[in-house]
C-alpha cells in the first residue's frame, strides 16, 4: 500500500502508510485474547513482506470503501476458534478506526494454527 | 460424596452463579468499552455460563474429573464474544484442579484459581492488565495468601469475592480506556458476579441484590469513534415523554444515540454533524431543559496526537545486521526483513574488511551479526569481525538466498549470539540454485559448458548447461524440488529472461508448492533460488 491514506482535518492533511496501519494491527493483534503469535502465511512472500514480527502474517490493502486487513495468527489450542476469530475482527477494526479515524471496510481473519501450550 | 451428589451440586451452584450474572447482566453491559465498546460483555457473560448450566441439566452422573471435563468442555463450546472466551479458559484451567483434587477444600480452592488464572494467561501473546486477566489473577493471589491458615471454604470465597470486587475497581488505574470512559472493567466485574453467586451457593445463602449501575453513560459512549462532528447533549422535560419515540426520531441525525430518563425527563445524547435538527426534535416533545454541544474536533486532533505517540523513536535494538548484498530488489528485501546497515557486494564485487568494519561500527546496536551472503566474501567478514569495537558474529551465508533464511529468522530484540544460532539452524534449512550465464568455456563435474551459456547449480553442484533459459532453470527447479517442498523462491537477477513459461511449468507439474517472485535485480545471476 503505497502512498498510503489521507485524512483530511482544517489543520491539514495527514498520511497514514500501509505499514503504520499494520503496526497498529500487529499491537492490537497480539493484546487480542487467544491470539499466541502470528503466522507467516505465503512461505517467504508473507515474511518477507514484513518488516518486523509485528507486522509479520499481516497484510493492509484499500478498496474504495476503506482499508482491507488480512490476519494470519496462531490461536491457543481449546479456544472457540470462531469466536476468537470475530473477536480479532472487531477489535481489529475498532482499534485501527480509532487510532487512525480511517474506514476499515473488512478484517478477514485467517487461523493458520493452534498451539498446543503447556 | 456420590457421583449423584457431585454432579448435583455443580448444577446448584452453576446455577446460582448464573441467576446472579443474570442479575447483574445490563449493568455489566453499559460498563463494557474495552476492547471494543458495545456494551455486551455482561450478556456474553451470561450465554456462556448459561451454555455451562444447560449441558449439566442433560449430563449424567459420573466421577468428579468427568464432570470437571464436562463443564470445561461446556464453557468452550458455548462461549460467546471476547469475555466468554477468557471466562472458558478460566474454567479449564480450574476444572483441570478442581477435577483431580481429593477433596474441594481452601488449597484446592487457591490451587483451582491459580490453575485458572495461568490458562488464562497462557493464550495471549500480549495481556492487557485492568482486564478480566487482573481480576482472575488476584482472585488466585487472595486465595494462595489465605489458605495458608485453612479457611473454610465459604468463608474463603468471601474474601477472594472482597479481593475481587478491590480489583476491579482499580482496573480504571491500569487501564486508560476504563479510566477516560470512568467505568471499571466489564469482564472482571462480570467474573466477580459470577463468583459471588458460586459463594451464595456454597454458604446456601440467598443472592445478594444486585448492584446499582452508577455513574456510566455518556462518558462510556464517547469513547466510542463517531463520524459526526458535534456530541449533543439535551435535557428536555415535558408530560409522558416517549423515548422510544424521540429515539427513533434523532436515529437519522447520527449515531451513539442515547434517550434515558423517565415520562417527566428525558436526557438526549447524540453525535451528529445538525445539532440544531437534535434540538428541534427535542423542542417539538417538551421544553428544554439544558443544551450542550460539544464539537468532537477536539477529540480528534486528541487521537492524532495519541497516533503520533504510539510510534515513537525507535530505541536500538539488542542486534542488528550488517548484510552484504548485490541488486537493488535484494537490498530492500534485506532492509524490509530488518537489516540494519547493507554493504553493495557479491560475486565479483568484494567489499573489503574495512567496509565491513565501518558498517557494523555504524550499526546502533551493541552487537551485530554479520551476513555475506557469498562465499568470496566471508573471508573479509571474518577480518572484520575481529577488527570491529562491538562483539560480532558471523553467519556463514554463501548465498543471497540462505542469508534471506538466516535474515527471516533474526529479531532484533535477541542478543547476537541468540539470534546467530537460529539464523545458522536456518541455513540449513534451504536448498540453493542458481542460473548464471557461463564466461567461458569449462568442465565442471563431467558437464560440458559453453561460454556464453546458460548454466545451472544446485548447492554449489552443476546442474544443466544450454542455450534455453527455461531448460536450464527447468532442470534447476526439479532438482530442487525432487524432495518435498513447500515453498519456492525465486529472486529474479538484472535483465532476467521472462519467467512466464517456468512460473506456468511449475503449476501443472508442481501445483502444491507455493511460488514467491521478487525482483532481486542482482547481476551475473538470472535467477537465484532457494527450496524450503
Amino acid at each position: 500500500m503505497e502512498g498510503g491514506s489521507t485524512l483530511s482535518t482544517s489543520l491539514g492533511r495527514i498520511t497514514i502508510t500501509g505499514d503504520a496501519v499494520a503496526q497498529i494491527v500487529g499491537h492490537t493483534a497480539a493484546q487480542c485474547y487467544g491470539v499466541v503469535g502470528m503466522a507467516a502465511r505465503g512461505g517467504r512472500v508473507g515474511r518477507l513482506l514484513a518488516r518486523d514480527r509485528l507486522k509479520q502474517g499481516i497484510s493492509v490493502g484499500r478498496s474504495p470503501e476503506g482499508l482491507t486487513i488480512e490476519l494470519h495468527v496462531v490461536v491457543e489450542y481449546g479456544l472457540n476458534l470462531a469466536e476468537v476469530a470475530a473477536t480479532i475482527r472487531s477489535q481489529v477494526a475498532y482499534e485501527v478506526e480509532r487510532l487512525t479515524g480511517l474506514t476499515v471496510s473488512a478484517v478477514e481473519v485467517h487461523i493458520e494454527d493452534v498451539r498446543r501450550g503447556s | 460424596m456420590t457421583e449423584e451428589a457431585d454432579l448435583d451440586r455443580v448444577r446448584e451452584l452453576t446455577a446460582s452463579a448464573l441467576a446472579n450474572l443474570e442479575q447483574n447482566r445490563r449493568r455489566i453491559d453499559d460498563l463494557n468499552v474495552y476492547p471494543v465498546p458495545d456494551g455486551d460483555t455482561g450478556t456474553n457473560l451470561t450465554l456462556t455460563v448459561r451454555a455451562i448450566v444447560e449441558s449439566l441439566e442433560s449430563a449424567a452422573a459420573a466421577d468428579r474429573p468427568t464432570i470437571a471435563r464436562a463443564v470445561a468442555r461446556a464453557a468452550l463450546m458455548g462461549a460467546r464474544g471476547n469475555s466468554g472466551v477468557i471466562f472458558s479458559q478460566i474454567v479449564r484451567g480450574a476444572a483441570d484442579v478442581l477435577g483431580e483434587a481429593p477433596s474441594i477444600d481452601a488449597a484446592a480452592l487457591a490451587a483451582a484459581l491459580r490453575g485458572a488464572s495461568d490458562a488464562a494467561y497462557r493464550a495471549v501473546r500480549q495481556p492487557v492488565e485492568g482486564t478480566m486477566l487482573t481480576v482472575i489473577r488476584e482472585l488466585a493471589e487472595e486465595a494462595e495468601e489465605r489458605a495458608a491458615a485453612q479457611p473454610s471454604v465459604p468463608d474463603l470465597l468471601l474474601d477472594v469475592v472482597k479481593r475481587g470486587e478491590d480489583a476491579v475497581r482499580r482496573t480504571p488505574e491500569q487501564l486508560a480506556v476504563l479510566r477516560e470512559a470512568g467505568v471499571v472493567d466489564a469482564g472482571g466485574a462480570g467474573l466477580v458476579e459470577i463468583l459471588r453467586g458460586i459463594a451464595a451457593g456454597v454458604a446456601g445463602e440467598p443472592l445478594p441484590e444486585a448492584q446499582p449501575a452508577e455513574g456510566i453513560g455518556f462518558d462510556a459512549i464517547h469513547q466510542e469513534l463517531s463520524r459526526y462532528r458535534y456530541c449533543t447533549v439535551i435535557l428536555v422535560e415535558g408530560e409522558e415523554l416517549d423515548a422510544d419515540a424521540l429515539e427513533a426520531q434523532l436515529e437519522r441525525l447520527g449515531d451513539s444515540l442515547l434517550v434515558v430518563g423517565d415520562p417527566s425527563a428525558l436526557k438526549v445524547h447524540v453525535h451528529t454533524d445538525d445539532p440544531g435538527a437534535a434540538i428541534a426534535a427535542a423542542t417539538a416533545v417538551g421544553v428544554l431543559e439544558s443544551v450542550e454541544i460539544a464539537n468532537m474536533h477536539k477529540q480528534t486532533v486528541e487521537r492524532e496526537e495519541r497516533l503520533l505517540e504510539a510510534v515513537p523513536d525507535a530505541e536500538p535494538n539488542a542486534s542488528d545486521v550488517v548484510a552484504v548484498v548485490a541488486g537493488e530488489g535484494n537490498r530492500r528485501i534485506f532492509e524490509s526483513l530488518g537489516a540494519a546497515r547493507i554493504v553493495e557486494g557479491g560475486q565479483t564485487m568484494n567489499p573489503s574488511a574495512a567496509d565491513l568494519v565501518s558498517a557494523v561500527e555504524a550499526a546502533r546496536a551493541p552487537e551485530v551479526i554479520v551476513l555475506p551472503n557469498n562465499e568470496n566474501v566471508v573471508l573479509a567478514a571474518g577480518q572484520a569481525a575481529g577488527l570491529a569495537s562491538k562483539p560480532v558474529e558471523l553467519i556463514r551465508a554463501d548465498t543471497i538466498q540462505s542469508g534471506l533464511a538466516a535474515m527471516v529468522v533474526f529479531d532484533g530484540s535477541r542478543s547476537a549470539a541468540e539470534n546467530a544460532a537460529e539464523m545458522r539452524a536456518a541455513l540449513d534449512s534451504v536448498a540453493t540454485g542458481e542460473v548464471t550465464i557461463a564466461s567461458r568455456d569449462v568442465e565442471l563435474d563431467g558437464l560440458a559448458i559453453r561460454k556464453g551459456n546458460y548454466f545451472g547449480l544446485v548447492d554449489d553442484n552443476p546442474v544443466a548447461e544450454g542455450e534455453s533459459f527455461d531448460e536450464v532453470a527447468g532442470a534447476v527447479v526439479e532438482r530442487l524440488l525432487a524432495e518435498p517442498r513447500d515453498v519456492l523462491t525465486l529472486l529474479t537477477g538484472e535483465g532476467a529472461p521472462a519467467l512466464d513459461a517456468l512460473l506456468r511449468r511449475l503449476e501443472e507439474d508442481h501445483p502444491g508448492v507455493e511460488v514467491d517472485v521478487q525482483e532481486g535485480g542482482q547481476p551475473h545471476y538470472p535467477l537465484l533460488l532457494s527450496a524450503e
